[in-house]
């Protein structure tokens, strides 16, 4: 599609910072409110902030980048997930970790993607309460606040700390299974973090603070379409929690270090 | 022992707070470091960091108290666990949270309590890395960052946010017994954090960031002794697992808001 220059890629990125850090003020100056909160679902919330920030952000990438195509978690939720095509197209989550926002636990952020040819070459990831901006450009590393990032140098599973969630659906089945796997890993790892925030946990892989974390059934690609790449960019692995190719519409994610995608492949083997 | 004065509780509270800070920043400067780490067990980790922590905060109360009592992780874990006796006694984790520290996860605490007639009375739990400072004197409330908290209203177990730890034990029986309440709570509550760090969980009930807490088999009472004293101040409640009094030496606490004991323990006993 012509948008493979890195100038052209720097200038989105440096549109998307500028998106993001906008929403990121808006949560910051929410945080400490009352909020009235929306069910999507029985634990699956959704507040004013977010809709807010999908709103200044859709116009802004708009605004600057007409012919891109835009997926976002609020407009999806009211029109269906568009399809995504090859299109240069932001894949927007203006507030991960919505219930986290609703109690004032500080793991939320604004998570922006650019994908071309269905393939993530822009990421940023904006979390305002702790002040950490996470970006990616592809072939270009990651980056927190400024400073270049890794993925841990981890080897071993027994060292090493996994993240992952509970998620928002509660039926038996979903449960059970979800606990059976925590069970599971739990006889493997030094320890399990489970913090509210996709996005975040993306970014605790890519700067070493979690060597491993997956997640099923999660609400949409805005979840991770930032997040992978800044994994990828740190030099981390993204794929499929059964081992295969990672699918960016699939609602599923495994990501690890350079070390340890097998063990924890193994070790979802059978739970996803 | 007549250390009950409201001015002596202050200037202790003070000095609590100066070495606290101390503290934090050697914690500060060696997060982002490469550690060297021991292993008390297979996964309770001790670094340099916590023992120079220890030693700063040892020095200084002694030297500002040298009539009190001191109990700190680092040294029991050399010497044993002293008794707990009436006389006025600093009870210290001077780095909580100590696997987080390891791998720069920023769930990171100094835990300082003064322990009169064994009850706390005086607590500090600081965060060097989100630079949260909590703080509680006996009768005269919760403080973070010098602004008065309460813990929430949530009257709904199913609107909570719950809180846990998966401990240091890796046995069969203990393993279990941590995913079967997981899966117990999972059909209870709107969602789980597992964090790293028991006084920050504490504050984190205190402050209304989380609805309910619970813990079995954390280290010792470094762990709960200051948390413990700010979440009262803040309205909320601490208790053993099973509803009954809280006891500071037992390695098991339970904690929540004004109103979540009772769904918390229903929980608890079945589960237990």
């Amino acid at each position: 599609m012509g948008l493979q220059h890195y100038a052209d890629l720097e200038s989105c990125l440096s549109v998307a910072v500028d998106a993001a850090k906008r929403a990121g003020q808006i949560i910051a100056n929410n945080f400490n409110t009352a909020k009235v909160i929306e069910h999507k679902g029985m634990v699956d919330l959704v507040t004013e902030t977010d809709k807010a920030c999908e709103d200044l952000i859709f116009k802004l990438l708009k605004s600057t980048f007409p012919s891109h195509e835009l997926i976002g978690e609020e407009t999806s939720a009211e029109n269906g997930t568009p399809l995504l095509t090859d299109a240069p197209t932001w894949i927007v989550d203006p507030l991960d970790g919505t219930t986290n926002f609703v109690h004032r636990f500080p793991f939320v952020c604004v998570s922006i993607g650019l994908v071309v040819n269905k393939v993530p070459v822009v990421g940023v990831v904006y979390n305002p309460i702790l002040k950490e901006l996470f970006t990616a450009v592809q072939g270009k590393g990651a980056y927190l606040n400024g400073k270049l990032i890794h993925a841990s140098s981890q080897d071993k599973i027994g060292n090493s700390i996994l993240a992952t969630e509970v998620g928002t659906t509660r039926d038996k089945q979903t449960v059970d299974r979800t606990t059976n796997c925590i069970n599971n890993l739990l006889f493997q790892v030094r320890s399990v973090r489970l913090s509210g925030s996709c996005a975040m946990n993306l970014c605790g892989v890519a700067c070493g603070r979690l060597d491993m974390f997956y997640e099923t059934g999660f609400g949409g690609p805005w979840d991770v379409a930032g997040g992978a790449l800044i994994v990828q960019e740190a030099g981390g692995l993204i794929f499929d929690p059964s081992g295969k190719d990672f699918d960016l519409m699939s609602r599923r994610i495994g990501a690890s270090n350079g070390h340890l995608k097998q063990p924890l492949v193994t070790a979802l083997t059978s739970y996803v | 022992m007549g250390l009950h004065q409201s001015e002596e509780l202050e200037s202790c509270l003070a000095v609590a707070v100066e070495v606290a800070k101390k503290a934090g920043q050697i914690i500060k400067d060696g997060f982002h470091r490469a550690k060297a780490v021991e292993h008390k067990g297979l996964v309770d980790l001790v670094t340099e960091t916590d023992k120079a922590c220890e030693d700063v905060i040892f020095t200084q109360l002694k030297e500002s108290f040298p009539s009190h009592e001191l109990i700190g992780e680092e040294t029991a874990s050399v010497n044993g666990i002293p008794v707990l006796t009436d006389s006025p006694t600093w009870v210290i984790d001077p780095l909580d949270g100590t696997t987080n520290f390891v791998h720069s996860f920023p769930f990171v605490c100094v835990s300082i309590g003064l322990v009169i007639d064994k009850v706390p009375v005086v607590g500090v739990v600081y965060n060097p890395l989100l630079d949260e400072l909590f703080t509680g004197i006996k009768g005269q409330g919760a403080f973070l960052n010098g602004q008065r908290i309460h813990a929430s209203n949530q009257e709904h177990i199913g609107n909570g946010l719950l809180a846990t730890e998966i401990g240091v034990k890796r046995d069969k029986q203990t393993v279990d017994r941590t995913s079967n309440l997981i899966n117990y709570f999972l059909y209870k509550v709107r969602s789980l954090r597992l964090s790293g760090s028991c006084a920050m969980n504490l504050c984190g009930v205190a402050c209304g960031r989380l609805d309910m807490f619970y813990e079995l088999g954390f280290g010792g009472p470094w762990d709960v002794a200051a948390g413990t004293l700010i979440l009262r101040e803040a309205g909320g409640l601490v208790f053993d697992p099973s509803g009954g009094e809280f006891d500071m030496m037992s390695h098991l606490v339970a904690a929540s808001n004004g109103h979540l004991k009772g769904a918390l323990v229903e929980g608890l006993v079945a589960h237990m």
